[in-house]
């Protein structure tokens, strides 16, 4: 038997990992603003498009860089073709200037999506 | 005696504690558990809501009476003068907390408008956002201007 459970396991650990792996592809690491009031971040049943803004100014959807502009139409499409509400959720390097975060925060509004959280991690005192 | 010629292992009546499987499979466990723990930071969600002005008419927002809105300028921490509550000027947290927990016990129902400067870093006013928020203001939202 131990020859085995000895491959199932490592099946297991491999599929576990790259999993994994697959998952923190798709979320860049950066320091993230620290809240005290914040949410635990849920599943809902909504259009999630995560907005990126680098520390060097940089601002990405997915793994593609994008603009103000780009992100309105992308945003008014993903609005007329999704039933459920869109949320865009921004996770932004806390040393973002608020100069880099304001036109897409207006480009959201242009495209009527008011349904905008930030992405923070928990503030330790 | 008579079975002393016979290797250690097929001796009758002689059990051995098999040593190699057990540490495979107490390796195994301690990689998956590892491989399975988490090192990333758990992030959570703020919600916010957002007053832009200069968008159209479709989607601007009509900002109330000064007399019934709590406009916080948010500047950069560094300079001299980083917060202004209806251009009431606070210089330390310690201030700005003070000021903002006088007026929540009058009215926390007011609407609180962070007014951030361009040079305002994220970290900064999701800070005041939080502050906010963490006194009790119902409703806190950030201004945003359409170029």
């Amino acid at each position: 038997m131990t020859p085995m459970i000895d491959v199932v396991f490592l099946l297991i650990i491999f599929f576990l990992v790259s999993s994994h792996l697959a998952k923190q592809e798709t979320q860049l690491e950066m320091e993230l603003p620290t809240a005290s009031t914040h949410e635990p971040a849920r599943d809902d049943a909504v259009t999630r498009i995560v907005l990126n803004l680098l520390a060097d100014g940089r601002m990405l959807v997915g793994a593609s860089e994008t603009d103000p502009a780009t992100l309105e139409s992308r945003l008014k499409v993903a609005k007329q073709e999704s039933r459920e509400p869109v949320e865009v959720r921004v996770r932004a390097d806390r040393t973002v200037p608020f100069a880099l975060l304001e036109p897409a925060l207006v480009a959201c509004a242009k495209a009527g999506v008011w349904n905008v959280t930030f992405a923070t991690y928990e503030r330790r005192e | 005696m008579a079975n002393s010629w016979r290797d250690a292992r097929f001796r009758r009546g002689e059990t051995q504690l098999q040593m190699t499987p057990m540490i495979d499979v107490v390796f195994l466990l301690l990689i998956f558990f590892v491989c399975t723990a988490s090192f990333q930071a758990i992030e959570y969600v703020l919600p916010s809501e957002v007053v832009v002005s200069g968008v159209g008419d479709t989607t601007s927002v009509e900002l109330p009476p000064d007399l019934e809105q709590l406009v916080i300028d948010v500047a950069p921490r560094e300079s001299a003068i980083p917060w202004q509550v209806n251009d009431r000027p606070c210089r330390t947290p310690g201030e700005l907390r003070g000021v903002l927990e006088a007026l929540v016990s009058v009215a926390a129902d007011l609407p609180v408008i962070l007014d951030c400067q361009p040079a305002t870093p994220l970290g900064d006013a999701i800070d005041t956002y939080d502050l906010c928020r963490s006194l009790g203001f119902a409703r806190v939202q950030f201004a945003a201007e359409a170029k």
